[in-house]
């Protein structure tokens, strides 16, 4: 897969802060740890300050350049804003 | 026996139905749901086999699979308010793998990994009444480098002899499609064109030549997901597609597509 594809090899580089991007999105109880204090969260999930810097900042182009998943930075936002009540509107 | 096979889209927002979305759309997919599971009824299937691709939800970058069979006595998830538990067929499951493995297919297989909406969408609507046993099926495609469409067709036409030879009533449902791009630049701009001639090929009883497609192809147009249809079509073969809907939102090309196979 080039360079120019959608969905490109995550680089090892980036692991922490896919790993980081994928709890917010998939493990609840991190989601909860994240929004109650996204600073603690992150540092307990081994993240430096450029990862937590680009987490904190939601600006997806420059979490992607930095190797993060595109869908992984989807989906996390979205987990974010959404609740469980915020479903079925017709 | 496989007794039917059908592509059925998982758009999240399908079952969400948040206010983005144009209502008329979403029920007219509803109702295409709707009548694959009048067909799954009467069809009177023992079990599903489904096949979906893990959207980075059971499979992390620790471990990724291109293939994997779930084999454990149950699976679950949750999807916004929905907490979804589903028996595995458990016989159905360990012989797809025990004998996939035989004919060379080095497939992963789990016995305690949840599913995400890749799964809960098409059993969400088109489950049958009274509710049968699955056999998820993962197929790797949001992590590069996936497993190339050939090899998907292969491991599908694998799937089908291995689900013809059976006892149990079986069928293939391929869960996603068709054109979407989500976390991306282009995710308001499916390649609806793409998908269109796509549907063409299939209708004419042509899907073999979707396991020629390149996986740089899939990823351009948005079809990273076709690899769970192209390993559906290696199990039915050039059968023709009957398209129950192709309904283009905003951000997907939703189809719901059946390929009748003959009565068993």
């Amino acid at each position: 897969m080039t360079d120019a594809a959608h969905y490109r090899f995550p680089p090892a580089s980036a692991y922490r802060l896919n790993r980081c991007l994928f709890a917010i999105k998939a493990d609840a109880e991190f989601r909860e740890r994240f929004k109650a204090d996204a600073a603690s969260a992150m540092t307990q999930a081994g993240l430096d300050p450029r990862e937590q810097a680009l987490i904190i900042a939601r600006d997806r182009a420059a979490l992607v350049a930095a190797g993060a998943h595109p869908y992984l930075v989807f989906m996390a936002d979205l987990r974010l804003r959404m609740d469980r009540s915020s479903f079925e509107y017709f | 026996m496989l007794v039917g096979a059908f592509a059925l889209a998982h758009t999240p927002q399908l079952i969400a139905r948040p206010d983005t979305e144009d209502r008329d759309l979403v029920l007219r997919v509803h109702a295409a749901f709707a009548r694959v599971k009048a067909r799954l009824t009467a069809l009177r299937v023992d079990a599903l086999a489904v096949a979906a691709g893990d959207h980075i939800e059971g499979f992390f970058l620790d471990a990724v699979p291109a293939l994997a069979v779930y084999v454990g006595r149950e699976c679950a998830g949750t999807f916004g308010p929905y907490d979804y538990r589903f028996p595995i067929h458990e016989d159905l499951a360990r012989a797809v793998v025990e004998q996939g493995i035989e004919r060379g297919f080095d497939l992963l297989y789990t016995q305690d990994r949840r599913l995400d909406y890749a799964f809960f969408v098409p059993l969400h609507f088109s489950m049958p009444e009274p509710a049968v046993p699955i056999v998820p099926l993962h197929v790797n495609v949001y992590l590069p480098p996936q497993p190339t469409p050939r090899r998907c067709y292969d491991w599908g036409r694998a799937l089908g002899e291995i689900l013809a030879a059976r006892p149990e009533r079986v069928a293939l449902l391929a869960s996603g499609g068709m054109s979407h791009y989500p976390g991306t630049d282009r995710y308001a701009s499916p390649d609806f064109d793409w998908d269109r001639r796509t549907l063409e090929t299939l209708t004419a009883g042509r899907g073999h030549e979707l396991a020629a497609i390149t996986g740089e192809e899939l990823d351009k147009t948005g079809n990273i997901e076709l690899r769970t249809w192209i390993t559906l079509l290696g199990a039915v073969g050039d059968r023709p597609a009957d398209v129950y809907c192709y309904e283009p939102s905003w951000h997907h090309g939703n189809a719901i597509v059946e390929w009748p196979l003959p009565p068993a």
